[in-house]
């Protein structure tokens, strides 16, 4: 989807501030967010809908407010979305049906604990070989579509190389949808000079990870 | 059920847009209120993971791996080669180490990871993203321009050293090895982990200072 999420190489921005404070939180409810989207999320929902849904979020929003909002506004959408609550159950804190669970109360030990399970495998298997080999030379696809997708606007229609493969991942533009699938997927290769042209200096690279569907041959 | 419409969700985004209060954390604390009452979290649960990210899961988590990276030859293959059975083996396994890549610095090539799409991050080793990492200007210029993002974090590279810039935009997630301080050869690997800032594993810092 070219949306506004799709930052890479846009120009018009400004510096980074690097003189941020270090602490992990600079907001109470930045971590009540982070927490609460480790312990809860709409039954039937996957990652790649997830950040679809994030990524639809109007563009002076995207833009303007702080990132944990996103996430809450974000996972108040989906939840509206699959049925989780209502928009009238939100405003007033009070849910007109009974509890749809009852979840345990976690201790330190137990987030911890919680904490390593989540380290997720999002290999899949197929029954397909590769098509691309390493060092083989690629062109990606030249244009996007609609729905969400991880290959970034920047890099549509550039020649690049295969510089590693990590077998058969869960497809995002797929699973977006609500409809698994896997392929390949390899990491790419794009020179600086290929991506931004003559005047980027020719030892510098950006490399993608990348779905067999977004490549062809060259 | 996931409607998976993209036409639904823009309109409750709009919905959502004009009826959410405004402040953030009102908006987060909206959230939690319906979430308790549904039954679907313990407020008491959210403190601990609070706790937990803010105590125990950081980037001192991450300087642990580099530091044994320095010390343990045996250990800096493994890491190479896979990297999440590397940090595993640390009993650091968690949200994003699955399929994590450990990629190092030389003297000729100097690594630095992005996510352009969203904000991908490797939270098991490095804890909470700092916000420059999210912003639009760190995410838009990162991959078009990166030796001037590093001149703003005061890292100045010479023209023949290579920028590997890693758009972190698949379940791939990198954790960058710096170069070891020259003179911290007979320094512990507990010594040596207080010298690895968290900008150092994300590629935003260079040369590591001693006795800081």
């Amino acid at each position: 989807m070219d949306g506004i999420h799709d930052l890479g190489g846009k120009l018009g921005y400004g510096s980074v501030d690097v003189n941020e404070p270090e602490e992990p939180f600079h907001y109470d409810y930045e971590g009540r967010m982070w927490a609460m989207s480790r312990i809860a999320k709409a039954p039937d929902i996957n990652i790649d809908w997830w950040r679809h849904v994030r990524e639809l979020i109007q563009e002076d929003d995207y833009l303007n407010r702080p990132y944990f909002d996103s996430w809450a506004q974000t996972t108040i959408a989906t939840m509206i979305d699959s049925k989780v609550f209502t928009t009238d159950e939100l405003a007033s804190g009070v849910s007109a049906t009974p509890p749809l669970a009852d979840v345990l109360e976690v201790d330190y030990e137990g987030v911890l604990q919680q904490n390593a399970e989540i380290a997720f495998d999002f290999s899949r298997p197929v029954d397909t070989e590769p098509t691309f080999s390493v060092s083989q030379t690629v062109v990606t696809n030249k244009e996007g579509h609609s729905g969400h997708t991880r290959l970034p606007e920047y890099a549509r229609g550039k020649t690049g190389v295969i510089h590693s493969y990590h077998n058969a991942h869960c497809f995002p533009d797929d699973y977006a949808k609500g409809k698994p699938s896997a392929q390949h997927l390899y990491t790419v290769a794009f020179t600086a000079t290929e991506l931004w042209g003559a005047d980027a200096n020719p030892n510098d690279r950006v490399t993608l990870e990348l779905w067999e569907d977004y490549l062809a041959p060259k | 059920m996931a409607s998976f419409d993209q036409k639904k969700i823009t309109e409750i985004h709009q919905h959502l847009h004009s009826h959410l209060p405004s402040d953030s954390a009102l908006r987060v604390k909206a959230l939690e209120t319906i979430l308790v009452e549904k039954g679907m979290v313990k407020s008491e649960s959210i403190d601990r993971w609070v706790e937990v990210y803010a105590d125990d899961i950081g980037p001192k988590r991450g300087a642990h791996v580099v530091a044994r990276a320095w010390t343990d030859p045996a250990f800096k293959e493994r890491l190479l080669a896979d990297a999440a059975s590397a940090v595993d083996e640390m009993g650091y396994k968690g949200p994003a180490s699955g399929h994590l890549k450990a990629v190092e610095n030389t003297d000729d090539i100097h690594n630095v990871v992005v996510c352009t799409l969203c904000s991908c991050y490797p939270f098991a080793i490095l804890g909470m993203a700092p916000n420059w990492y999210k912003t639009a200007a760190y995410r838009a210029r990162v991959v078009r321009e990166p030796r001037a993002v590093l001149e703003e974090f005061g890292v100045t590279l010479g023209e023949d050293v290579g920028v590997h810039v890693w758009d972190s935009t698949a379940e791939l997630r990198y954790i960058v090895i710096p170069q070891q301080p020259a003179g911290t050869d007979g320094m512990s690997a507990e010594e040596l982990a207080a010298l690895v800032t968290r900008n150092s594993m994300i590629g935003t810092d260079r040369d590591l200072k001693v006795g800081a």
